[in-house]
């Protein structure tokens, strides 16, 4: 509804009534309509910019897709990948061709049937169409369809992460009749279990969706409404969360306090590392920074436990190496491989002729400030001076490729270990921007790629490498504060700071 | 009089083309990498190339502007690069929340601070001085923190409104009403506190003066020296501080809206101007503008209205 002046001020005698007399009766989520009825609403970090499935990211931008489309595979909560739409997959002898089987007893909301041609279609869809996620099928050179339920994926090159990434964005199927249309940015159009309410949904504010009927699955449709309630604020969410308007949500270790003081549940996570990127290993900017010593000092600079209780409250693990604990690619000796010890990194230093005279300069983060802070306090004690710069900009991402950046202290995704490695490793990752490598780095990497199932092992070496050469001086993995209110049961799932929405149940 | 309002919609015409200039100016900088923040992270050149030409990047800034300018002019304001959504799309749905939380706040406050402000100035004593106290301490509190202690108190701890908003489509009255009525009364304690001290001076300023004590001495009422007279000398000063106080109060609803969530032009704004989304940004600038110089023009009138002297110069 839209209020005209005269309803505005009728309004506004209403409330200043309301609020005199203190009649005004609880909100509706107190008392939510039919008790019988079972609705989940999630207060969410941001809206969707388009609902095309081309569009989706990972993690929060990635759960609020899983309502309207199914994905060809399904990531279960501890990373393992089951079938959905696909009901089997196999890769040949040189990991060039992925054939996947298809179920043949699905149809998309607006009707049309889910086969060979419609999943063809959608990733033919996915490679063009210029999503944030469109490195998912960079190695696929294209699909064919083999008969009505099985497509065969050729590439270009192996990828050990694909099976991984169709059951991310670039599995997410999409009808395709609406696929390419204008509509499907404001309402998606899948084979999910739920189907979106047009009218209940407003940008940046709410999306509804209610459950559909002759859903395959009712494993995967546990509620009969789903509401994601936009609030970009924190304490927004916090007092939504603790009020019961919503049932979950994304907090921080701060106003995580404020809703455990409301009883509210935690499920948490690690997804994220935060620490420093020494970006120029060649010192074609920073000369300092070429030498391993110098790096390695670095890394021996910081409290990490410290920091982390003072600046995260405690709410992560300290860690040296940048690969998740969940990616396959983490070595249990390199956790603790570079010690706070202030006076090792002084002799580092005097080995490398660098006494005195290193200067790092950062970019200021906007949200990790007292982190520069601290971390300029530990480096200045072993000699080290660093210069927060100017904040970094919404230029940020061209800034980093420009090479605008020596050295940098940013939180970063730890993925599975292909995905690591091309975000921060590989000559083509974006935080790697002055493109270090050496061949015998380069030889690891390939054994990766083409590594099939033994991929994960491999990736080891990638991370033993980085860390010895210290590559980065990371600090911590950092835990997601996830609340659920004890209406419903929540399942965290791997590498994602918000669940997949199959994770939600209601409470018994 | 037609003559002021026809001069004064021209001068704004040119205001709001000097803002465009210098917006449009001011975001063609920082839209340096707009196209690869847009496709991510791990977009190639190619894709970053794609993004561009689709958006039109790649052609000098001019030729944006007037393709912006001749589009607007039409009433197209285009539509976000981010989310595709047309811009007066997104302006209509979000300046209704606004415009109803501003206004409301605005003719509360225009009430209250005359009472309070003619109460401080006529009684004096120690009605005067507890007004003083209360207006530096309202002040001091920003309207954000005002907003928080208002939610936890009667929200979370006592459940009387909901701590986000409830409006949605098919939301009846009640949901704009319980879910405006905090953010208006944390809205509007500054802006009471601040006016109360204007009207207050600008009352007691004029009690001061020889007429009012001619007006005495001919045995005319208090009272009626108070309305007709006082009130209506001393009101300019009460006018331009109530319309400032509507001016920043465009941004200080940014911050409120925030905080409870409500689907207002604030969230729109700030989401808009970090991404550098340029048409969005340019549609909110230039309707804030537009509000900005209506209001003026309204403040004029009535101070012209209100006061003869005013109209002459």
């Amino acid at each position: 509804m839209k209020l005209g002046p005269k309803a505005a001020a009728a309004a506004l005698i209403t409330s200043a009534a309301l609020a005199l007399t203190a009649c005004g009766g609880a909100p509706g989520a107190n008392n939510p309509g039919a008790p019988k009825t079972t609705t989940l609403t999630l207060g969410a970090v941001r809206d969707m910019t388009s609902w095309d499935p081309a569009q989706a990211h990972v993690g929060h931008v990635l759960q609020p897709y899983q309502a309207a489309y199914d994905s060809l595979l399904l990531r279960e909560p501890d990373g393992k990948l089951s079938p959905m739409l696909a009901t089997a997959w196999k890769y040949n002898d040189a990991d060039t061709q992925l054939t996947v089987d298809l179920r043949t007893d699905v149809t998309f909301s607006d009707g049309a049937k889910f086969d060979a041609e419609a999943a063809k279609a959608n990733l033919d869809h996915f490679k063009k169409a210029n999503g944030p996620q469109m490195a998912q099928l960079t190695a696929v050179s294209d699909v064919k369809v083999v008969d009505a339920d099985t497509i065969e994926l050729n590439l270009a090159t192996p990828d050990p992460s694909l099976e991984f990434y169709l059951s991310q964005a670039a599995g997410l199927m999409g009808s395709p009749k609406a696929l390419g249309t204008e509509s499907i940015k404001t309402e998606p159009v899948g084979s999910g279990p739920y189907v979106m309410d047009k009218a209940a949904t407003v940008k940046d504010s709410q999306s509804v969706f209610t459950a559909r009927k002759d859903y395959w699955n009712k494993d995967n449709q546990k509620f009969e409404k789903l509401t994601l309630k936009i609030l970009t604020d924190p304490t927004a969410r916090t007092n939504a969360l603790v009020s019961g308007q919503v049932d979950a949500t994304l907090l921080d270790p701060k106003t995580g306090k404020q809703a455990e003081g409301a009883k509210m549940k935690l499920v948490t996570n690690q997804v994220d590392w935060q620490g420093l990127l020494l970006l120029d290993r060649d010192g074609a900017k920073n000369a300092p920074l070429k030498d391993v010593k110098v790096r390695q000092a670095i890394n021996h600079a910081f409290d990490r436990k410290t920091i982390l209780d003072q600046v995260l409250l405690g709410q992560g693990s300290p860690t040296s190496q940048p690969f998740g604990k969940e990616s396959g690619a983490w070595v249990e000796e390199l956790e603790n491989k570079y010690p706070y010890d202030p006076a090792k990194a002084k002799a580092l230093l005097k080995e490398a002729g660098y006494e005195t005279g290193v200067t790092l300069e950062v970019p200021s983060v906007p949200g990790f400030e007292t982190q520069l802070a601290v971390l300029k306090q530990q480096l200045s004690d072993v000699g080290i001076t660093l210069n927060v710069g100017a904040a970094i900009t919404n230029t940020f991402t061209s800034d980093v490729a420009a090479q605008k950046f020596t050295t940098m202290y940013f939180s970063l995704f730890q993925g599975e270990p292909w995905v690591a490695i091309n975000q921060i490793v590989s000559t083509k990752a974006l935080y790697n921007p002055f493109k270090n490598t050496t061949p015998e780095l380069q030889a690891k990497i390939h054994a990766v790629q083409s590594g099939g199932e033994k991929a994960d092992e491999l990736a080891k070496e990638v991370n033993r490498y980085v860390v010895e050469q210290a590559w980065f001086a990371p600090l911590f993995r950092v835990n997601q504060m996830y609340y659920h209110n004890d209406k419903v049961t929540v399942t965290p799932q791997i590498q994602q700071a918000v669940p997949s929405i199959y994770n939600y149940s209601p409470a018994k | 009089m037609i003559t002021f309002i026809l001069k004064r919609l021209g001068s704004g015409i040119v205001v709001l083309f000097a803002v465009s200039i210098l917006v449009f100016s001011l975001l063609y900088v920082s839209s340096g990498s707009i196209a690869r923040n847009i496709v991510g992270d791990q977009a190639t050149p190619e894709q970053v190339a794609l993004k561009e030409t689709e958006l039109g990047l790649d052609q000098p800034i001019l030729t944006r502007y007037l393709d912006w300018v001749v589009n607007a002019l039409q009433g197209d304001l285009g539509a976000s690069w981010f989310t595709s959504e047309p811009v007066a799309d997104a302006l209509a749905t979000r300046i209704p929340v606004t415009m109803t939380m501003v206004v409301a706040a605005m003719l509360l406050i225009s009430i209250i601070a005359t009472l309070i402000g003619v109460a401080a100035a006529v009684k004096r004593g120690w009605v005067d001085r507890t007004v003083q106290v209360g207006a530096i301490i309202g002040d001091s509190i920003p309207g954000f923190v005002i907003g928080i202690i208002l939610v936890t108190i009667l929200a979370i701890q006592m459940g009387l409104f909901p701590a986000t908003s409830t409006i949605s489509p098919g939301a009846g009255a009640d949901a704009w009403v319980l879910s405006l009525t905090l953010p208006v009364i944390a809205l509007l304690i500054n802006g009471v506190t601040g006016g109360a001290q204007q009207i207050r001076s600008a009352v007691i300023k004029q009690l001061e003066r020889d007429y009012v004590r001619t007006l005495r001495s001919r045995g005319i009422q208090e009272r009626e020296i108070l309305f007709k007279h006082v009130l209506r000398s001393a009101a300019p000063a009460g006018l331009t501080v109530l319309s400032l106080q509507l001016i920043g109060m465009l941004g200080g609803v940014v911050i409120i809206e925030q905080i409870f969530a409500l689907p207002g032009m604030g969230p729109l704004a700030v989401a808009a101007t970090g991404q550098s989304d340029q048409p969005v940004v340019m549609g909110v600038v230039m309707y804030t503008v537009a509000v900005v110089i209506f209001v003026n023009l309204i403040v004029d009138l009535l101070n012209g209205w209100l006061n003869p002297k005013v109209r002459a110069s």
